[in-house]
């Protein structure tokens, strides 16, 4: 009905008013209230911010790996710690990468585009002059490599085919390398020395910061595999990387892959297999207990302190709807309703749980705000979700513990409550 | 040939249970008003006039008997119904805590055309027309705390008169007034009535109702004397 619908307007803009002047005459009281819900928010936003923190700065370092590459491996990322699980597996072979590719090129259905061998070491040590730098991560591959690894150059190239297949004793290094060794000078046609090899620099790659702040990239050597193995021998650690055509196809690449290693390990039906598939999702997933530590803390925190606020609130709303019984005698008097009565004093539990929620989320944007001034690295994220989520958290708390005191104030007889002293 | 009644009320009563004893506070009641009345209720103290009253404004529901509103039973309706007719068929004035302290006089005086939905526009005018009325043009924006007795009074008045009620129903009205001040809201009550509302007051002084031009007396819950003058 129309008239129903502009009353319930009127009312509730009248309600709304009425909610502020109530707020404002008890300020104190209110705030004391608003506490509970206060301290809610802070707590599930803080979770929050944390989580997403957390998930942001791990896809930014898997943003670092490639999303649309998987990896054979001796062993599984997803058990990493469990290396004696390992232990009397097969080395992988980097001349697998060619058997793969021979595959999947007579296959147009493949899900794979490519693959890449790479030997590593994270020991090397590379010098220049008398300058000298321990623990690099010194990586031999061929010219394909570039398409299984994001990572731009900032000056120079990547190897060629040509150099690859010659074995050519040319560098590509990361950022800090070449500011490390060569801080005032340049360094391109510069010679980095490997053991006792040396190798040209032709490329040097864009700085891009920590792998899941612990491995660094701009910290790698890359050179052409046949070079890497007359330094380091034929016996360092091992994979192929495989980059898909369809990064959402994941489960079918694995699979294929799965079978063409068998294939080529000869491996018979019903053995398990001596190597591993490893893709991005299996160190996420290791982050999944921190998390939901995280999560049931803030949740535990969150629903106490929304508990005790909302029975905070329930009680000042009774208190407030006996102190104002006559009120409530006086307007039903003039024409207010039962409804009108209920959504009057849900409204005030509401708007003193969204103050307290909006207080909430402005003492968690300060926090997150201060530490991500005083500590850039860590990647803190404020999201709007969480906004909107605690915001609706604030609604349904004011509206579960203003129910009770809202019904009890519509049910009130009216010659009863004017007759209230 | 006679006006029309507003109110019939016939064999009415209100029993309050206390305990083991039944309090009569309105004891088979006949009464009748008629359009333009203007009538005092009197009676001692508990003699069961605020009870008439809330009957009468539909605040309260009689244990038995019957009460007709322009017609309508008033036994039938429920709750939604019974606030409609207080928001349009009644009109209230209280002896006290008439205003709400928080609003100003346009606020209060606008609050039963809120519950009425009628837009923000018409109601601020129409609110300080009744203001005008009452000779409060020049209080609008006032709080009530800002108000003498006699002036919070005229406010309830101009409020009572919004919807352009059927009956005006005051309790004691004058109770907490000043001679001189009672006598101002007394001559308002004239005005209204020759303009041709219809008026019921209830009051315990003698003077007051000799403003009226009908009077009923109460005791122990039964009309001892209905007098018209
Ligand atoms: N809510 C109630 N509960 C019990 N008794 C009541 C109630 N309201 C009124 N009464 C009793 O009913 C009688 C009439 O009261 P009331 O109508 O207030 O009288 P008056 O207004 O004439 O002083 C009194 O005896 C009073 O005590
Ligand atoms: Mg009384």
């Amino acid at each position: 009905m129309k008239l129903t619908n502009r009353q319930f307007r009127y009312e509730t803009g009248e309600s709304l008013k009425m909610a502020l002047f109530q707020i404002r005459a008890n300020k104190i009281r209110s705030f004391l209230t608003a506490l509970g819900v206060i301290i809610g928010i802070v707590a599930i936003t803080m979770m929050g911010t944390a989580i997403n923190g957390i998930d942001r700065g791990f896809d930014k370092s898997l943003a670092m790996l490639g999303y649309d590459v998987i990896y054979v491996q001796k062993s599984s990322w997803s058990t990493m710690g469990q290396w004696w699980r390992y232990r009397n597996r097969p080395d992988i072979k980097t001349a697998y990468a060619e058997q793969i590719n021979r595959i999947i090129t007579e296959n147009p259905r493949s899900e794979l585009a490519i693959a890449v061998p790479q030997s590593s070491t994270y020991q090397a040590s590379a010098k220049y002059r008398d300058r000298n730098l321990e623990q690099v991560f010194a990586l031999g591959t061929n010219h394909n490599y570039l398409q299984t690894a994001p990572g731009e150059l900032s000056s120079g190239r990547f190897f060629t085919a040509g150099e690859a297949a010659s074995d050519e004793m040319v560098c590509v290094v990361g950022d800090d390398i070449a500011s490390s060794l060569f801080p005032n000078e340049p360094v391109l046609g510069k010679s980095v020395q490997l053991k006792n090899r040396k190798f040209r620099v032709i490329g040097i790659f864009r700085k891009q910061g920590k792998f899941l702040g612990l491995f660094s990239f701009d910290n790698q050597i890359i050179v052409p595999l046949g070079a890497f193995e007359r330094v380091y021998g034929k016996n360092m650690f091992s994979s192929i990387r495989v980059k898909m055509k369809e990064q959402t196809h994941v489960i079918e690449a694995k699979e294929e892959l799965l079978g063409l290693m068998r294939r080529i390990r000869r491996i018979v039906p019903g053995k398990e297999e001596d190597f591993s598939i490893n893709e991005q999702r299996a160190f996420k997933s290791q982050l999944d207990p921190i998390k939901n530590g995280i999560a049931l803390a803030g949740i535990f925190i969150t629903g106490m302190s929304l508990f005790v606020g909302a029975i905070g609130i329930m009680n000042i709303t009774f208190v407030s709807v006996k102190e104002r019984t006559r009120e409530i005698g006086l307007r039903k008097a003039l024409g207010a309703r039962q409804q009108t009565i209920l959504m009057q004093f849900l409204i005030e539990s509401v708007m003193i749980c969204l103050i307290g929620g909006v207080i909430g989320l402005g003492i968690t944007f300060f926090i997150t705000f201060s530490i991500g001034q005083l500590f850039p690295s860590l990647p803190i994220h404020f999201s709007f979700d969480l906004v909107f989520a605690s915001l609706a958290v604030s609604v349904i708390t004011g509206v579960v513990s203003g129910l009770a005191p809202a019904i009890s104030a519509s049910k009130l007889d009216p010659a009863d409550s004017l007759r209230y002293e | 040939m006679q006006t029309p009644s507003i109110i019939t009320m016939q064999s009415l009563s209100k029993f309050y249970e206390m305990g083991d004893q039944t309090v009569r506070a309105l004891d088979s009641i006949n009464l009748d008003f008629r359009k333009n009345d203007y009538t005092a209720i009197m009676g001692p103290s508990g003699s069961g006039k605020s009870t008439l009253m809330n009957i009468l404004g539909c605040l309260d529901t009689p244990t038995s008997g019957i009460y007709e509103l322009n017609g309508q039973d008033v036994a039938t309706m429920d709750d939604d119904e019974l606030a409609r007719i207080r928001n349009k068929e009644i009109g209230f004035v209280f002896q006290t805590f008439n205003l709400l302290p928080r609003l100003n006089c346009l606020r209060n005086v606008e609050l039963p055309l809120i519950y009425a939905g009628v837009a923000p526009e018409e109601r601020e005018e129409r609110a300080s027309k009744a203001l005008i009325n009452v000779g409060l043009g020049d209080r609008i924006k006032h709080k009530p705390a800002e108000l003498s007795g006699g002036q919070i009074q005229r406010v309830a008045i101009a409020r009572a008169l919004i919807n352009n009620p059927s009956i005006i129903l005051a309790d004691e009205p004058t109770g907490n007034l000043d001679t001189t001040t009672s006598h101002d809201i007394m001559n308002i009550f004239g005005k209204l009535s020759e303009a041709g509302n219809t008026i019921i007051l209830i009051t315990h002084e003698e003077d007051i109702a000799h403003y009226t031009r009908r009077m009923i007396r109460l005791r122990d819950g039964k009309i001892e004397s209905d007098v018209r003058r």
